[in-house]
């Protein structure tokens, strides 16, 4: 009986049994591992980090997806950085989008990703609205000439290939691409753990954007309490939108989700005294 | 110049029918691996040391091979490079049963390490503390003091490691910088005669240990004892059990629960490999009989030169003795293999059987002349794996 054993920190970490090896091997870009684990059901990981699984990746996907863009009201055009699982582009194509570009790094990951992790896209790759490009997500921001209504970075962590999807310089270019009403929201971490990534984010967003804050969502195997989601964007209102507005949004979409609610969405963005510590917006 | 090493005339019959087998069907230079004998090393050094978690110096031997045979003993990994570590990430080692103990690092090796899964790295300095700054919250450092070791081949204090003095003050700093140092390493140098330097260097890093875990909360509770455990290259035997014996008696003093681990990687290998090589050409200069081989001090032999190493050696021809030198196959004077040693008359074709050729052999040559490596050959399979 194999296990797998994260390695994020020197003195903690999680381990899951491995109750099958569907896929293992280093990728161009990264180590990738896709394998079943009884109470999880199928677990991605890359560099050795775990990225999704079956059980709990709801709860990320709906909270990266609908916060910003039933936040935004009339959202057209998504621009999902990263995410080559399909579960941010499955949530994505729910809503009443015109279009989604999707810009993965790693065509690996989305290859395997529709094979061994179906259920994360569920038929997404193959919607009419998806132009899905393999390129640096650096490199597609910089060059890109479309404009986005929504931006939504679903990064690996800073050491490795999505390091540079943390930089001053990557936001700076992302918001080239987003309109001006527009909102980019990041993957960021546990700031339990990770309070350096948290502290870094707010000072490099804070340089581009009037509203550079957080919300956040607990992700049971991104262990350490909540996960912290970038809320970047020019437009302060859109964090205002209030439950009754939302609620309408959600009607006329017409969907159920099994963690995103209206109240949620208003309540993550209440930050713990301790996250705003480490931002410096501590009282 | 007399060569003092052992050097062996004739073999058994069936030793020689072994050499000559595989020097006929797979060529020469050879370098032959018996991954039998890793494990009965692996084994006998854990019998002798059993609180001490192992982690195999990879750089000693960097052959996929070797990596499989200590990952199915379920040993750990020690790493010096990204090199290393992409090796053992090509055959799907887990990061976390490595450790990264180079010393000085470039930014981008930490990263590496990192992405790959490594947790605890060695520092010696405050220059090289305050390049985890970034990486506080995901690793435990290790911080290496040298004791100088003239009794050793290889006195490993000399480039690196700080005085136990300094001890004090980098665990300070690293505790204003939010860095945990979770322990001390030592490297007593290698082929230690006996193991007194590691007894008094576990003695005295224990000591310090429990002081500073008195006044500090951020508990250090990982000690490394390094390596310097003797491969047997003057065939005397090496009873690990009684080298050890000591270091065993010392560990038995230390808290329970402290993390004792070792970075063997000479005696675990070394034996492990031998090394068949041919006669190419002879000469006789100034009456006495020169050997011109198709490996040398360039190729498999590169730790006569780097390693202060003198293997142990095999002619499988008896006869009358002479004067002779073994000489390696680049045009330079300095590639002599054994300088001035008693050989019956050898002719082209004939083998040179080099022992105790695993550890810092074929991991420090070079490619001088473009002449091919030695062909790593895996005994129980019977094939090149290199």
């Amino acid at each position: 009986m194999k296990q797998f054993e994260e390695t994020l920190y020197d003195a903690v970490n999680q381990q899951f049994r491995i109750d099958k090896l569907y896929f293992e091997n280093k990728t161009e870009h990264q180590h990738l591992m896709i394998f079943h684990n009884a109470q999880l059901g199928r677990v991605m990981t890359l560099d050795g980090v775990v990225q999704t699984t079956e059980a709990d990746e709801f709860i990320y996907h709906e909270m990266m997806t609908h916060v910003p863009v039933l936040a935004h009201g009339n959202a057209k055009r998504v621009l999902i950085i990263g995410g080559g699982d399909g579960g941010i582009l499955r949530e994505a194509c729910r809503h009443n989008i015109d279009h989604v570009t999707q810009v993965e790094i790693d065509e690996a990951v989305v290859d395997m990703a529709k094979e061994y992790l179906p259920n994360h896209s569920a038929g997404a790759f193959d919607d009419p609205r998806l132009n899905l490009v393999i390129d640096d997500g650096m490199a597609f921001v910089k060059s890109c000439q479309e404009s986005f209504d929504v931006i939504i970075v679903d990064s690996t962590d800073p050491i490795g290939p999505g390091e540079v999807l943390f930089t001053e310089d990557f936001y700076a270019q992302a918001k080239r691409c987003l309109a001006p009403e527009g909102v980019m929201v990041t993957q960021n971490g546990v700031p339990f753990f990770q309070p350096d990534e948290l502290k870094n984010t707010h000072e490099r967003l804070r340089q581009h954007f009037t509203d550079a804050g957080f919300y956040c969502a607990p992700i049971p195997t991104y262990y350490g309490g909540f996960m912290s989601l970038g809320w970047a964007t020019d437009n302060c209102d859109l964090r205002q939108v209030s439950v009754d507005e939302l609620q309408g949004r959600l009607g006329q979409v017409g969907m159920t989700c099994r963690y995103y609610n209206p109240e949620i969405h208003v309540a993550s963005f209440a930050l713990p005294q301790y996250m705003r510590q480490i931002i410096g917006t501590g009282r | 110049m007399a060569d003092k090493r052992p050097v062996k005339i004739g073999a058994p019959e069936d030793e020689h029918q072994l050499y000559q087998d595989l020097a006929q069907e797979f060529g020469t230079p050879l370098l032959v691996y018996d991954e039998s004998v890793v494990e009965q090393h692996y084994r006998a050094l854990c019998d002798a040391l059993p609180a001490v978690r192992m982690y195999y110096a990879v750089k000693a031997l960097p052959q996929e091979q070797v990596i499989r045979t200590i990952d199915s003993l379920g040993g750990g990994f020690d790493v010096a490079s990204g090199g290393e570590t992409d090796l053992l990430l090509k055959l799907k080692v887990f990061g976390r049963r490595t450790i990264h103990t180079h010393p000085v690092k470039k930014d981008e090796e930490i990263r590496t390490a990192l992405r790959y899964g490594v947790t605890t790295f060695v520092i010696d300095n405050v220059y090289e503390l305050e390049k985890f700054v970034s990486y506080r919250s995901r690793v435990g450092l290790i911080l290496r003091v040298s004791f100088r070791s003239p009794g050793a081949i290889v006195d490993l204090s000399r480039k690196f490691g700080c005085n136990l003095s300094e001890v004090p003050s980098i665990v300070a700093r690293a505790g204003e910088l939010g860095i945990h140092i979770k322990g001390l390493s030592f490297h007593v140098g290698s082929q230690c005669a006996d193991a007194s330097k590691h007894v008094e260097s576990i003695e005295k890093c224990s000591e310090l240990m429990l002081q500073l875990n008195a006044e500090n909360d951020r508990l250090m509770n990982v000690l490394d004892i390094g390596g310097g455990f003797p491969a047997d290259y003057d065939r005397r035997g090496v009873v690990i059990d009684t080298f050890c014996a000591p270091i065993r008696e010392a560990l038995g003093k230390l808290p329970a629960e402290w993390d004792i681990i070792a970075e063997p990687g000479r005696y675990l290998v070394a034996a492990a490999v031998t090394s068949i090589t041919s006669v190419v050409g002879r000469s006789v200069r100034d009456g006495v009989n020169w050997y011109y081989l198709d490996d040398g001090a360039y190729g498999s032999y590169s730790g006569q030169i780097y390693d202060h190493a003198c293997y142990p050696l095999q002619v499988l021809k008896e006869g009358p003795l002479h004067r002779s030198i073994l000489a390696g196959p680049t045009c330079d004077s300095i590639d002599v293999v054994a300088e001035d040693i008693l050989l019956p008359e050898l002719t082209a074709g004939d083998l040179v059987i080099g022992h105790e050729m695993g550890a810092y052999t074929a991991a420090t040559r070079t490619r001088f002349n473009s002449l091919p490596d030695a062909r790593f050959l895996d005994l129980a399979s019977r094939r090149i794996v290199d």
